[in-house]
């Protein structure tokens, strides 16, 4: 049962990095990977929140897993590894955290002598704070195994092709 | 050179990766390069170490979307022009023809992105009914984004269009469809256009030190982050959520 249900989850992550892999044109032999990796990204995040991580600590471990296997990608397919990242990361984006902050935004201006005042800015600040982090978490989890591997990546595929 | 820079620049990649190609590109005939990258233009000093030749160019950037194909072909091509000592002509006629490489067929991307807006839904723990909303609201949405960057408006403003029309569609749905629990088809079918390539790409140059250049991408990012809540926004005001 467990199972299914992050296999199910793994297939929508990857159907949903699919669509943006397409908007960004991406070359074809990219596009499965980029499925793959959006799929392996998002279950890993979904699996550490349900044995009790915060989201934020498993965003990063999702975007980070990502990040370190499209520089694998990278080299096998001789694409910059931004090209699998990016249109991978993007599912786990936190829509619905900055939807509610939005929400939460425009009931705090448009009625202040709502009787829950407080309760609604509290739920707004943390929305919102969560929507923020999630973002961040994204974008360091890809931009960081980049930036450890690129001088060691660069003259290792130099050896590579001079060899061949 | 400077195509290869603006090209890439204006196609999606991070500051360093242009550096770093150019240079490449340049060292193959031997030259050395200096360069000052912006978003929007790129100067550029070519050098050779026996002469006293000097040659210096500006050249801006044209505003045209991401395009991750241009980046990966121009990049598989500084190797090859490193290994395969390609002359000047063999290097235009690769720009011209990745230029001109086809971009994917329009009903395939709007069929697959909509998908994508369903896939979102359903990450959110929505039913399949807000699937299919969602589904017609991005592809509504999409359609409406490329119609209007046709006719050249302000891409701030075929943003807010894309989104208005996207969450018009889904709250249609949900004020006088389903009553409650659309919600979740409200909020995916806005979010293909979240602005992806600019925030993780801003980040990155900030981490390299182009922090001029990820501070122009960042705020370009929350700009579209912004035209998309207005959208919302739009939309939430005519049906008084």
């Amino acid at each position: 049962m467990e199972y299914l249900f992050y296999l199910e989850k793994g297939i929508w992550f990857g159907l949903a990095a699919l669509g943006f892999a397409i908007l960004f044109n991406v070359p074809p032999r990219t596009i499965l990977i980029v499925s793959i990796l959006a799929a392996m990204g998002g279950v890993t995040r979904l699996y550490l929140v349900h044995s009790g991580a915060s989201i934020l600590m498993a965003s990063l471990a999702g975007a980070s897993l990502i990040g370190v296997l499209s520089i694998q990608a990278s080299h096998n397919k001789h694409a910059p590894p931004l090209v699998f990242s990016i249109p991978a990361v993007i599912p786990m984006v936190p829509g619905v955290f900055a939807y509610q902050a939005i929400l939460g935004l425009i009931n705090l201006s448009t009625n202040p002598n709502a009787p829950d005042y407080t309760q609604i800015l509290t739920g707004t600040i943390s929305n919102g704070l969560n929507a923020i982090f999630i973002l961040m978490a994204l974008a360091v989890g890809v931009a960081v195994p980049m930036l450890i591997t690129r001088k060691t990546s660069a003259k290792h595929i130099k050896i590579v092709k001079k060899g061949n | 050179m400077l195509e290869i820079g603006t090209l890439l620049m204006s196609s999606g990649a991070t500051t360093n990766r242009v550096r770093v190609t150019v240079n490449r590109v340049s060292e193959a005939f031997g030259y050395n390069t200096e360069m000052l990258i912006t978003n929007r233009a790129i100067t550029l000093a070519l050098s050779h170490d026996g002469k006293q030749e000097f040659f210096n160019s500006l050249k801006r950037t044209s505003p045209h979307g991401v395009n991750f194909k241009i980046v990966s072909g121009i990049s598989r091509m500084s190797w090859r022009v490193v290994e395969e000592n390609w002359t000047i002509s063999q290097i235009k006629s690769e720009i011209t023809r990745l230029k001109a490489l086809p971009p994917y067929p329009r009903l395939l991307v709007l069929a697959l992105v909509s998908l994508s807006g369903a896939a979102f839904c359903r990450l959110f723990d929505g039913s399949y009914v807000e699937m299919l909303v969602a589904f017609f609201a991005t592809f509504a949405g999409l359609f409406v984004r490329q119609e209007s960057v046709k006719l050249e408006f302000n891409p701030y403003l075929c943003v807010f269009f894309a989104s208005f029309t996207a969450s018009m569609i889904s709250g249609f749905f949900r004020k006088f469809g389903f009553g409650e629990g659309m919600e979740h088809a409200f909020t995916a079918s806005v979010l293909f256009l979240v602005p992806g390539v600019p925030l993780i790409n801003s980040f990155s140059d900030l981490i390299d030190g182009n922090i001029l250049n990820g501070t122009v991408r960042g705020i370009n990012g929350l700009m579209i982050a912004f035209a998309i809540a207005l959208g919302l926004l739009g939309a939430m005001a005519i049906y008084r959520f």
